[in-house]
């Protein structure tokens, strides 16, 4: 069973060794895990304090929801933008890192620093440069183009300021990824491609995305659990769900319905929701990837 | 990585294609590299950079969009914020909390690992997994019992609260074990032969051969416990306990006369970029071996 010829063989020991991780693993994430499902078929009301078990009835409100269900699609475009707009970024920054021949290192920790960047502090400062009042962006945006540039009003402009800050953030974790994968391509593989004549765009897309496809995988994964529950942040900072709910994504309207309104059979329905679609996109993912990715 | 290969090694044929397609046509490939590079690295840095210029002007200077001159202000905003805005109690429980959750988080998953891989022991496969399968679980899939759970225990405002769900950790189990696996049989056996208890085992061995691991994944640590928003803003509610991100949702609120200051604010987000930043810059080595990426 273990890779080791020789190893200790006390149980006891063992268990000891792990006991830490497991009550922790058990106390702060299983219990309160399974809690959440059991509470999401409980209808709670005076903070709390009385509940009366209602069945699937959660379930089948959320699901009747015409503002639930906005917010689910709303989280779902949000995904998608965020996913391809961090990976397709964080893609052309890490090749043109492993491409670089001079001035590597400096480039590397210039390119990367946003991995360290606080979503509470891009969220803070975007919400400034961008302020449609007083937001340097705003001013030479509609000084540039003419447009009327209203995120505080407009749906779809806060919308895609939250998504702007989102990708900002995520970039540098990507590129990290993308180019130690780069790093393990074959040097003998470049010189072919490099005596054949090839494109530099046509050898990214051809042969390097390929080659890269397990680590994609796992960042298109990571990607998805980031854009469904790391965004907080950033809508409690910039938006607070709207303008007209337009940034209400399923993270925030969960914790309204359970700090703002203390609907906590409602909201731990939300979280049952929440962790029933990561799990199944996470799945798929794998599954996809199983038959597309060459390891 | 120069794309001018050696003449020697190209035919004239190859020479010519490899002119035509990367790039004399209007620059050398290297320089559209470098271009490239400075050109996202600029867009990435602009927000903190302007947020940086910003941060030491007055009201007025603020409010004067297009001035992105260093403020009169400078000194004074961030003295005022650390100390009138509190920003340096929140720092200071940012720091105690990141401090708490990586220490514990490494040791504790260095004695699960050290069982993991040292160690003959029933369900070992299945504890991996139960340990792994944590990663399904973020903080919101779990937050309305886990907030019970801290209210009952009487656990809120207190740094067992802050730190206690951050302890058991998927990653570090994963990434620890795999380091302890490669490291060689003949080791342990004369270990076990010397009659080298496994706590001596990892403190004597282990520990300093896996330097390097420790190091990249404190780092990993502190970066994402000090970013953390959504757990310190429920689970706290005294506004002297609580960390600095969200403190920066307090400071959104200063200001005179419905004027923002938002050179303050743009302190504050200073402020609290540098602790994870530093750490990025100074523990570079360390953190991109632990991904995978040597510099």
């Amino acid at each position: 069973m273990s890779v080791h010829e020789n190893t200790y063989d006390s149980t006891l020991g063992a268990y000891l060794l792990l006991l830490p991780t497991l009550a922790a693993i058990v106390a702060f994430l299983y219990y309160p895990s399974l809690q959440t499902l059991r509470f999401s078929f409980f209808q709670t009301f005076l903070f709390g304090q009385n509940t009366r078990f209602v069945g699937l009835e959660n379930f089948t409100d959320l699901l009747g929801s015409q503002v639930y269900l906005t917010s689910v699609g709303l989280t779902m475009a949000f995904a998608v933008i965020v996913i391809i707009g961090s990976l397709v970024v964080g893609l052309l920054i890490a090749f043109l890192l492993y491409e670089v021949s001079d001035g590597k290192a400096a480039y590397l920790i210039a390119a990367i620093w946003p991995y360290a960047l606080p979503t509470a502090v891009a969220g803070t400062v975007l919400l400034f440069l961008a302020h449609p009042s007083v937001g340097i962006y705003t001013h030479y945006l509609e000084a540039w183009f003419g447009v009327e540039f209203d995120w505080f009003t407009v749906g779809w402009q806060g919308f895609a300021v939250v998504a702007v800050a989102a990708v900002w953030k995520q970039v540098g974790y990507n590129v990290i990824f993308m180019l130690a994968a780069l790093n393990n391509v074959p040097e003998s593989l470049n010189e072919a491609c490099r005596l054949d004549g090839i494109e530099t765009w046509r050898r990214l897309v051809r042969v390097y995305v390929p080659l890269m496809s397990p680590t994609l995988v796992f960042l298109v994964v990571i990607n998805t659990i980031y854009a469904f529950f790391g965004s907080f942040a950033l809508i409690d900072l910039m938006t607070q769900g709207g303008p007209t709910n337009a940034t209400n994504l399923m993270i925030y309207q969960l914790y309204r319905d359970a700090f703002q309104f203390n609907n906590l059979g409602l909201a731990s329905a939300q979280s049952v929701i929440l962790f029933v679609l990561v799990a199944g996109l996470t799945y798929v993912q794998l599954r996809v990837s199983d038959r597309y990715a060459q390891y | 990585m120069s794309l001018d290969t050696e003449d020697t090694t190209a035919g004239t044929r190859e020479r010519e294609l490899l002119s035509a397609t990367t790039g004399t046509r209007w620059l050398p490939a290297q320089w559209r590299v470098h271009l490239g590079l400075i050109g996202s690295i600029l867009v990435m840095a602009s927000p903190l950079l302007l947020a940086f210029v910003m941060s030491t002007q007055t009201v007025p200077e603020v409010y004067e969009i297009t001035n992105i001159g260093i403020g009169s202000d400078g000194i004074t905003n961030y003295v005022e914020v650390f100390t009138t805005y509190g920003m340096g109690s929140y720092m200071i429980n940012s720091l105690v909390m990141s401090i708490v959750v990586t220490a514990a988080k490494i040791s504790v998953s260095l004695l699960a690992a050290v069982a993991l891989v040292f160690y003959d022991f029933r369900f070992k496969n299945s504890i991996f997994f139960l340990i792994l399968f944590t990663l399904m679980f973020p903080v919101p899939v779990r937050i309305v019992p886990l907030y019970e759970m801290m209210a009952a225990l009487g656990w809120t405002n207190t740094l067992l609260a802050l730190t206690g769900p951050y302890v058991a950790s998927a990653t570090a189990v994963f990434l620890l074990r795999q380091h302890f696996m490669s490291i060689p049989d003949s080791l342990v056996e004369s270990a076990k032969i010397d009659g080298v208890g496994p706590l001596r085992f990892l403190w004597d061995v282990l520990i300093p051969m896996s330097r390097g691991m420790i190091s990249g994944l404190s780092v990993i640590t502190f970066i994402y416990a000090w970013n953390q928003y959504l757990w310190p803003l429920i689970v706290v509610s005294d506004q002297n306990k609580q960390v600095v991100q969200v403190g920066m949702k307090y400071l959104q609120s200063v200001g005179n006369a419905g004027q923002t200051d938002w050179g303050l604010i743009m302190a504050g987000a200073v402020l609290t970029l540098l602790p994870p930043l530093l750490a990025l810059i100074v523990f570079r080595g360390p953190l991109l071996e632990t991904f995978g990426l040597s510099e």
